[in-house]
């Protein structure tokens, strides 16, 4: 059965291992650039913040604009999209392909039972796609390691170098095994139901994709253990003021080097959020007089974040989660596979 | 031959068309709330230029808590990803699924020629890609005109509103429709040449993306010859003052060209030749006053050399960039009709 599997999916390993080798050297050839430059910018032996994060600026400075930037944002694309391209070619025609063309008629009815050729067929893919997954999000992550910690001590507040940050989250650590194994699941799953390979690809891709558009902002907040702090806004530190109609929005903008900010309100100092009227002096006068009558209000910002040191154990939650979720679809399928009539 | 081509067109023009009005009710919603906002802060009646960039700053402001953001952001995804999608679940299949089931015996063995089967198949469901393409820039366009005035009012020059800028271009205009073409015709090729869907398909979506990849890089800036442009550095205007090893030294400068696509921006010496240092003696002295490092620099009389592509030139790089891939779908739609007709019925 395990070579039954192989040479059933030879075609796509071949195909996943060249690209992974191909990105792989990419990666290598970079990484030798980044790793000198991180050195000859002096960062790994500075001492004192001031001292490191100065040296830390630099570092970052030299690769903007050059191809590593470019590199740092297809490796994220790369890393997004392999779970949901795994789930479309690898899962989809898993059984779909079976039912289609009728070959399920032979492989059901030999003497390996159905359930002995679910288990070897879907579990070594899946094995396969989980560990290709955690492949790629291990390059690209010590890869781009240099860059992390040169943003954390340059105290960053760029949101392209926050780890915990939605647009980042999902590219790394073992949060992209946990995608894997649910793409490929729901590919397997959408074969099941649909018995037709093309419309199970194209239900994989959105499927997963609509799942990976919702999760970061309905369901992942609700993961992970949030922090509450409150600020105080000055006129100094003010990033927003709106005056408009009877609108008046006073924003300040916190970042957390890092972390995730997961919400931003602006409360009076009873607590509510802030909805007043706009005040005289911002409507007409000069900067100052607005910023002195914004202090008069004593608001403050209440912020909800992760912090950053928060990062794996919001990584083990969600791929726990993508994998449990997997698991039950792979059950089910298995479970139909079973029982489904041979005609 | 229209109505078997619409019949087995028909599920994935209806899945399509579902999702293209899905997107456009979200739009529309979105996109009225975004005119009304601009209307509202007088961006549309204002007169003279400060009280326009006051209004325009004041809509530009409360965009993010409107959650444009991610509408805008999630439009252009899906503009960039649609023709792909078109070509791997259209154009790969549409050739390589009779081939490989043998219903190509039947199909070509009719009293319609099989080149009449292919013009008709490959112009159909080409139109109906590039209609689908161009259908969704339209709507991204008509929404996200409120943004790109106030933008140009406010003199802003951020990357999220620069139309000719390589992140925003290939979703605006009528690029979608060129990239929608030259998608299908590749996949179509790639069912020909290959014969199986599914490798089809991943190759279609392979080849596809590196030419996305690899176009603004390096073809688009040599379509129409950018514009050069000198500036000098003064201390007033560096941005980026980096001292590497002791023995370099990189000055960079700020750029302000709103609107236009900075393709490369160099710092060179009075000569002419790239500037990468040495560190000058004031700047690389244990206790540096700022004061004496910029005024060393400003004494190194360095210039900005830029290569740009001004705003004006956004319609005419679109007609060139849709120009060229259609006629390399074209190009790819021969080969395929004549590999087709070549081709035994065995």
């Amino acid at each position: 059965m395990i070579w039954l599997t192989w040479r059933q999916f030879r075609a796509q390993s071949i195909a996943a291992g060249a690209f992974v080798v191909a990105f792989g050297v990419v990666l290598l050839v970079s990484g030798i650039k980044i790793a000198h430059a991180y050195s000859s910018a002096g960062v790994p032996g500075c001492h004192g913040a001031g001292a490191c994060a100065n040296a830390a600026t630099t570092f970052i400075d030299q690769l903007r604009g050059s191809s590593t930037e470019l590199i740092y944002y297809t490796g994220i694309v790369i890393v997004y999209l392999a779970p949901a391209l795994m789930g479309m070619f690898w899962g989809a025609p898993l059984v779909a392909r079976e039912l289609e063309t009728g070959t399920f008629r032979l492989a059901w009815n030999q003497s390996v039972s159905r359930t002995r050729w679910v288990v070897a067929k879907l579990g070594l893919i899946w094995l396969a796609a989980m560990a290709t997954a955690g492949l790629l999000s291990l390059v690209t992550g010590s890869w781009a390691s240099p860059i992390f910690r040169a943003g954390q001590l340059a105290g960053s507040d760029s949101v392209s170098l926050d780890r915990l940050a939605p647009q980042l989250f999902g590219a790394q650590g073992i949060a992209p095994i946990g995608y894997a194994a649910f793409a490929f699941a729901l590919g397997v799953a959408a074969g099941v139901f649909i018995r037709h390979t093309i419309p199970a690809m194209a239900v994989t891709l959105v499927g997963f994709g609509l799942v990976q558009l919702a999760w970061p902002s309905w369901v992942r907040p609700h993961l992970a253990p949030q922090l509450r702090q409150y600020l105080p806004i000055t006129g100094a530190n003010v990033n927003e003021l709106v005056v408009e109609n009877n609108q008046f929005i006073v924003r300040r903008t916190i970042f957390k080097p890092g972390g995730w900010v997961v919400s931003n309100q602006t409360v009076n100092p009873a607590g509510r959020p802030f909805g007043g009227a706009p005040l005289q002096a911002c409507v007409s006068g000069p900067q100052s007089a607005c910023n002195a009558a914004v202090n008069t209000l004593h608001l403050r910002t209440l912020i909800s974040y992760v912090p950053a040191r928060g990062f794996w154990e919001l990584q083990w939650i969600e791929a726990g989660i993508f994998v449990v979720l997997a698991a039950a679809l792979t059950a089910f399928c298995a479970w139909w596979i079973r029982n489904r009539q041979l005609t | 031959m229209m109505w078997l081509t619409w019949r087995q067109f028909r599920a994935q023009g209806i899945v399509a068309a579902a999702l293209a009005v899905a997107l456009g009710v979200v739009l529309l919603i979105t996109g009225l709330n975004l005119a009304h906002l601009n209307s509202d802060s007088g961006g549309a009646t204002c007169h003279g230029a400060r009280a326009c960039a006051t209004a325009a700053n004041a809509f530009i402001n409360q965009l993010p808590g409107t959650g444009s953001v991610p509408v805008f952001f999630g439009t252009i995804a899906v503009i960039y990803l649609a023709p792909a999608l078109m070509g791997i679940f259209w154009g790969a299949p549409l050739v390589a699924r009779e081939l490989e089931t043998g219903t190509f015996r039947l199909a070509w063995n009719q009293s319609v020629s099989r080149a009449r089967w292919l013009v008709v198949k490959l112009g159909v469901v080409g139109l109906a890609a590039m209609a689908t393409a161009g259908l969704l820039s339209l709507f991204l366009g008509w929404w996200e005109s409120p943004i790109f005035r106030a933008a140009a009012l406010a003199g802003s020059d951020s990357a999220a509103v620069t139309r000719i800028s390589p992140q925003l271009f290939g979703a605006q205009g009528i690029a979608p429709i060129g990239y929608a073409a030259f998608a299908f015709a590749l996949g179509v090729t790639a069912g020909a040449l290959i014969r199986r869907t599914i490798p089809a398909m991943a190759v279609t979506l392979a080849a596809f993306g590196l030419v996305q990849a690899a176009w603004p890089l390096w073809i688009r800036s040599h379509l129409i010859t950018p514009l050069r442009e000198y500036f000098a550095i003064t201390p007033a205007n560096v941005n980026e003052l980096a001292i590497i090893n002791n023995t370099q030294m990189i000055v960079r400068h700020d750029v302000e060209k709103p609107g236009a696509w900075v393709v490369s921006d160099q710092t060179v010496s009075p000569s002419g030749h790239l500037f990468s240092g040495p560190p000058t003696h004031a700047c690389l002295s244990a206790n540096a006053s700022p004061n004496a490092c910029n005024a060393s620099i400003a004494a190194l009389h360095l210039r900005a050399l830029i290569s740009y592509e001004p705003a004006s030139r956004f319609w005419p790089l679109q007609w060139t960039e849709t120009g060229i891939f259609v006629v390399l779908a074209m190009a790819l739609a021969a080969f395929c009709a004549w590999r087709i007709g070549k081709r035994r019925l065995a």
